[in-house]
């Protein structure tokens, strides 16, 4: 399955391949949000060739891609000026488009983070932060499965010192 | 690589474990008495020769005993803690969850290191509360041992912080290069083989011809002696002096503005691998009196951008920090040379001429950026040692008070504070290197490159302006006599390599 994104005539188009074989056909201009693939392409010549990501299912690649395809667009609505991420209507765009469960949440997380798009990566970072925020340290362990690894001792010692922070 | 680390990371702990109770004892005697911290140091010492790093006396206890990955393979339990601590963010790297944590303010970090042992260690990590305090306070921050009890007593004021606001406890089974290195290289003290290079050449009482001859003219570094002679500051400047004279006004220290008394505060407590640094390019301006007790030294007196009179770039600084602050490597900016003068410590420095591209450092082929990704302590720890190999070695020494090096245009360095130090250094244009800084000031990405001024484009047509008035024809004179020396030695100019070896211009900030 691929997508076509973009007119192959006018614009030059990458093919990323992620981990589980899917293709996707992006414009080059979207492919360039990444760091790291920006490295790649500038190295070689890359059109007409695949660009394997091991490191990233299918799933969360799509994801990506529509992540830097929307901002690459709202980018070129007002000229590559700065004030394209700031405009209400990609605000709003990121919220919901990063509102997803956890599992993919983390996994948007270490792609961004292999890819090297920095905003992605920020947004993914955050969004997991506010997710904790609101939890108590109970639900922090439900949550993200984690095992409450202090002796009796231990944790009433540790909660004294950041008793601070409990009101 | 991390096999190699694993041996004499190991040694680390072993030494670590066993010198724990003596460093504990050590932190706590040593305002009480001296005499016996000596003794205690000397015989320290003795078992430190030779092996793996040494710390310093005062390294923090509180690395929780966090230890690297290596050891995990040797330990004979083989969990670790991060596993079932971190639980689903377990597949996140250590920088991840850091920058996670990194968007959550103080009270949710305090929380949430009661969820686990590995949570505990991660919001206990110190950059994390540097941020946030100096995110709130600015440079208006009280320290009081470290950045976290820093914290808390400047928010929750009435609660009692104990021990630097994190208990002794030691996690046990818990492994990461990433936070071990960190707390490794707050720690370390510089090895005494980093320190024996010392081939930079001396000279005192030299005349101006002599040095313009056999240093500026040929761009070779040189420390000069004796020439600070005149230097009220030599005497004058200590801490209890310039905490009097600047009084309430505020510094440049990293990302905020400081008050001496409040930097020397934290400058006397602090051990971290990237300390703030006080660099000042106002100095003089906001405290007159600190500008009249220094002398350009007489080599330097020539000083070209002073016809640009207000308008002219940042040109001098006061440089204030602890032992481990300083300058990862950079090139000055403008192409402009500098000479940096020590008044009080001492400043270890290595400098690479232009065409050598330094170990670890990776210039962009415009020039505009430079990434050096390690801190200065871990540069030496890391690619140090492969300096000593090459045919191109690097020009080393230790500055002492009263000395001054002259840094060349386009020369690679880098320095760092020894033990406190207070030093003043100043980028200037002779006639010598006038040509290369328009070079440099005429490059069509100026507007990136050009440093110290707020008026990065124009500031090639303002200069060239300005000379010609106050000089005329010198531009043309010096253009077709380095014509004719260019021509002669069949090589490109300077500037007009860089996109060659990749060589270039910096963007870099202090103490972060």
């Amino acid at each position: 399955m691929s997508m076509i994104s973009g007119d192959k005539s006018s614009t030059e188009i990458l093919s990323l391949k992620s981990s589980d074989n899917e293709i996707f056909e992006v414009k080059k201009e979207v492919v360039l949000e990444s760091i790291t693939l920006r490295g790649m392409v500038e190295e070689d010549e890359f059109s007409d060739t695949l660009i394997p990501l091991p490191n990233v299912e299918g799933k969360i690649l799509s994801k990506i891609i529509h992540y830097c395809q929307k901002h690459t667009e709202a980018r070129a609505k007002v000229n590559g000026s700065e004030g394209a991420a700031d405009s209400k209507e990609i605000k709003d765009f990121d919220s919901e488009f990063i509102n997803v469960d956890d599992k993919t949440l983390l996994g948007i997380i270490l792609a961004a983070n292999y890819l090297n798009i920095k905003d992605l990566l920020d947004l993914g970072c955050q969004k997991i932060a506010d997710n904790i925020k609101e939890k108590s340290v109970e639900d922090v362990r439900k949550t993200f499965n984690i095992k409450n690894d202090f002796t009796p001792e231990e944790e009433k010692a540790i909660r004294e010192e950041n008793l601070w922070a409990f009101d | 690589m991390l096999s190699c680390k694993r041996n004499v990371l190991s040694q680390i702990m072993k030494r670590t474990k066993k010198n724990k109770k003596k460093l504990r004892k050590k932190t706590l005697i040593r305002n009480q008495n001296p005499q016996f911290e000596e003794e205690e140091s000397a015989a320290e010492e003795e078992g430190d020769r030779g092996e793996g790093f040494s710390l310093k006396s005062s390294a923090p206890s509180h690395s929780h005993g966090v230890q690297p990955l290596g050891n995990l393979f040797l330990s004979p339990s083989t969990s670790n803690s991060r596993i079932t601590g971190l639980g689903n963010l377990r597949i996140l790297t250590d920088e991840l969850v850091l920058d996670i944590l990194g968007f959550l303010g103080g009270s949710h970090l305090g929380v949430l290191a009661t969820v686990s042992k590995s949570f505990y260690v991660f919001c206990n990590h110190e950059p994390l509360w540097r941020n946030l305090v100096l995110e709130h306070l600015k440079g208006d921050f009280f320290f009081n041992g470290s950045w976290k009890s820093t914290y808390i007593s400047a928010f929750y004021p009435s609660f009692p912080v104990l021990n630097n606001g994190s208990s002794d406890l030691k996690v046990r089974d818990f492994y990461s290069d990433y936070l071990f290195q960190s707390w490794l290289c707050a720690s370390l003290e510089m090895k005494r083989e980093w320190l024996e290079r010392d081939n930079i050449e001396r000279r005192r009482g030299i005349s101006v011809e002599e040095f313009i001859l056999n240093f500026e003219e040929p761009n070779k570094p040189v420390l000069l002696e004796g020439c600070l002679e005149n230097w009220a500051a030599l005497e004058k400047w200590d801490k209890e002096y310039l905490t009097e004279v600047c009084r309430d006004v505020r510094f440049s220290v990293g990302p905020v503005e400081m008050k001496l008394e409040d930097y020397f505060r934290y400058a006397d407590r602090v051990r971290e691998e990237r300390p703030l640094y006080l660099f000042d390019p106002k100095f003089a301006e906001k405290v007159p009196i600190l500008g009249s007790d220094y002398k350009i030294p007489l080599y330097f007196r020539e000083d070209l951008f002073s016809v640009l009179g207000g308008e002219r770039p940042d040109y001098r600084w006061v440089i204030i920090g602890p032992a481990g602050s300083g300058s990862s490597f950079h090139i000055d900016p403008n192409s402009t040379s500098a000479w940096n003068a020590v008044i009080k410590g001492s400043k270890k420095w290595v400098l690479f001429p232009p065409d050598v591209v330094p170990p670890g450092v990776h210039p962009s082929p415009d020039g505009a950026e430079v990434a050096c990704p390690v801190s200065i302590i871990e540069w030496f720890m890391n690619f140090y040692g492969a300096t000593r190999d090459w045919k191109k070695r690097p020009i080393e020494c230790v500055c002492k008070a009263g000395e001054v090096i002259f840094v060349p245009n386009g020369w690679w360095h880098l320095v760092i504070n020894l033990e406190e130090s207070i030093a003043i250094t100043q980028n200037y244009v002779s006639r010598r290197n006038l040509v290369n800084v328009l070079d440099f000031l005429k490059r069509p990405n100026a507007s990136e490159l050009v440093s110290g001024t707020m008026d990065r484009t124009n500031l090639y047509d303002k200069f060239s302006s300005a000379i010609e008035a106050t000089f005329p024809g010198t531009i043309d004179q010096l253009v077709s006599k380095a014509e004719e020396t260019a021509a002669k030695q069949k090589k490109p100019s300077f500037w007009e390599s860089v996109t060659d070896a990749k060589v270039g211009q910096f963007k870099f900030s202090f103490g972060s």
